[in-house]
């Protein structure tokens, strides 16, 4: 069984102060899923993501990547932070030639070919390369930046309020391209969002964060169906509702 | 663990088939590129080429992509096959398939000499246009002050006490040790040089003048310009960045008034305030030394500057201080204003904030020399 569990949580405490983030948390990725994670904000989305990716310490608990570590590799992950954070003083197409440089010793011309390939994959054709990221588009630096998560196949990836600030078309083409990539790569995904058109859009299972702990998780169907408390009210308010209608209905 | 990447090239009948072994990664596959190219400048003439993947373990997109760009190369416009069991490579090699986008370009734009010539046009036309620009900044600044003059009731007098506070007040100890060292140089020098030709008394006028009349006020002038001028462009140039002067305006506050002009009063305040002391310290320190050295007692020495140094070298020192300080806010103000939308235009706006006011402090201290000396002060 833990060959399929992609990153496992166990018991996961976080404390900033006096202030209790996490308490006693446990969640498990499964491979190749796509798992969203919803909550209020404040209640430790962003903080999971940073422990589990290394950024921040856990006060306590112990976080593993089991199916990784049973085949002896060790765990490589790609993370798209909010606003991309690409370098700026780098060009696009630079931005996701830096993860191989610094860890690869690919020659430079299959290195940019990598990397127009990652692009393109991402959604992002060439005449985007050469320009700065200031000079485009959030959308796109959104995909910019995913193309840099993904620049040395790493098959853990994280995605944090991806289509946050996003119109809605050019969410609903981030959601497919999450996707697409997603399967054809074979990616886990733990992706970190308020939109719940990208719950029902992309997501095989979710996850709710309340109370420090994980509320529920399980595909939507499940939980709505069990739904009590903050979840209820989450997914039964008019826009999760309309969220329903839109994915059933279309 | 990653097993090592290997190929084999074989013929098969008509076909060409390019047998995959260990693992095609991108930590893996930066050693088979350069034998990979040598195959395929190789063209072998084949009806097709098969990829077998039934020895290969694990594969990325990168190695995926190595494969496909060999086959496209051997290939022209011929068909990859694919034999063998592989739970993901077929996948993969169709995804870099469908995204391969042809060439990457080279980035645009002027090389070599040209290139740098550009770069030296370019560099001589924007000194121009910063000239232009932060003159036409400094009347700007005027006229908001005479507006605040003219309706007192609009001038943040919170923002003007702490700007004095984190500018002016929070540099006194360093501003008075540097030119208490300043001072002790000074007066080491004259105390060797004047010694030679048994004038070491007029040491105590060596400090006094050149302390009183130059290095108080430089010495201040250039490291505020390092510590407070920097400070402004840093504050004003990331509150650009986050859009909070663009808020400011929406709501109807003058970026002018709430930023610049309570730095520029308060900089103007403090500047004098700091030139004193550092006059002060840099005396003591000559105090120090030709007390250690000559045997001149404080006593003796203050005696002698109100004997032979005239008050008005006090005064040419001072009367700097506040068009240096109006420089330093102008300058500093202004490079934060001018901050664009990314991190390097903030650091290179900083540097350019320093570099242009120790400039600045220094050509016009000379002007001032020049002038104090044409008119005899």
């Amino acid at each position: 069984m833990s060959g399929d569990i992609a990153i496992r949580v166990r018991g996961l405490v976080t404390r900033f102060g006096a202030q209790t983030v996490h308490e006693g948390l446990d969640l498990d990725v499964r491979r190749g899923e796509i798992l969203g994670v919803v909550g209020p904000s404040g209640c430790g989305k962003s903080v999971l993501l940073r422990e589990i990716v290394g950024l921040q310490p856990a006060t306590a608990g112990e976080i593993s990547f089991p199916y990784l570590e049973a085949e002896g590799r060790e765990p490589r992950v790609g993370v798209m932070f909010q606003d991309g954070a690409l370098f700026s003083n780098l060009t696009v197409l630079e931005n996701v030639e830096a993860p191989l440089r610094e860890h690869t010793r690919l020659s430079p011309h299959l290195r940019r070919e990598i990397a127009a390939l990652k692009l393109a994959m991402a959604g992002l054709g060439k005449d985007a390369h050469h320009k700065r990221p200031a000079q485009i588009s959030g959308g796109m630096r959104k995909r910019a930046a995913v193309a840099r998560a993904l620049a040395l196949d790493p098959e853990l990836l994280f995605l944090d309020e991806p289509t946050a600030g996003l119109d809605p078309i050019a969410a609903e083409n981030f959601d497919r391209m999450t996707r697409e990539l997603a399967k054809s790569l074979g990616l886990t995904v733990f992706l970190v969002t308020h939109d719940l058109d990208t719950l029902h859009a992309i997501c095989d299972r979710v996850a709710v964060l309340y109370g420090g702990k994980v509320a529920a998780i399980g595909t939507i169907a499940e939980i709505t169906a069990h739904a009590e408390g903050w979840v209820a009210e989450y997914f039964s308010g008019p826009r999760g509702r309309a969220a329903i209608r839109g994915v059933v209905g279309g | 663990m990653a097993v090592e990447a290997a190929f084999d090239f074989r013929e098969d009948g008509a076909a060409t088939v390019l047998a995959l072994r260990g693992d095609w990664t991108v930590d893996t596959i930066a050693k088979l590129e350069q034998d990979l190219a040598a195959v395929a400048l190789a063209g072998r003439p084949s009806a097709g080429a098969v990829v077998d993947v039934a020895q290969l373990g694990r594969i990325d997109v990168a190695g995926a992509y190595l494969v496909e760009r060999t086959m496209r190369a051997a290939l022209a416009e011929a068909r990859m096959d694919v034999r063998g069991e592989h739970p993901t490579a077929r996948r993969l090699f169709e995804a870099a398939r469908r995204a391969y986008g042809g060439e990457v370009s080279e980035p645009q734009g002027l090389k070599g000499l040209t290139g740098f010539f550009d770069g030296v046009g370019r560099a001589v036309a924007a000194i121009k246009e910063e000239a232009v620009e932060t003159i036409g900044f400094f009347g700007e600044t005027l006229v908001v002050l005479a507006r605040l003059l003219s309706d007192p009731r609009r001038i943040r007098w919170v923002s003007i006490v702490h700007s004095m506070e984190v500018a002016g007040l929070n540099a006194m100890p360093i501003v008075a040790l540097l030119s208490f060292f300043i001072g002790m140089v000074v007066a080491y020098l004259g105390a060797r040089i004047l010694g030679d030709f048994g004038a070491s008394v007029w040491t105590i006028e060596l400090v006094a003048f050149s302390v009183l009349r130059e290095f108080a006020v430089v010495i201040t002038a250039v490291l505020l310009a390092g510590r407070t001028d920097s400070a402004f462009t840093a504050e004003i140039g990331a509150m650009k960045m986050r859009q909070e002067i663009d808020a400011m305006q929406v709501i109807g506050i003058d970026p002018m008034e709430a930023l610049v002009a309570p730095r520029f009063i308060a900089m103007v305040v403090m500047t004098p305030i700091l030139t004193f002391a550092a006059m002060m310290a840099g005396i003591a320190g000559g105090v120090l030394v030709a007390w250690g050295e000559l045997g001149v007692s404080p006593h003796m020495f203050f005696a002698r500057i109100s004997e032979t140094v005239p008050e008005q070298h006090f005064w040419v020192g001072m009367s700097k201080a506040p068009v240096f300080a109006m420089v330093l806010a102008i300058i500093g103000c202004k490079q934060g204003l001018s901050v664009g939308g990314d991190v390097a235009s903030l650091g290179q706006r900083v540097t350019t904030s320093v570099v242009q006011s120790i400039f600045m402090v220094i050509l016009l201290d000379a002007f001032f020399a020049l002038w104090f000396l044409e008119m005899d002060w």
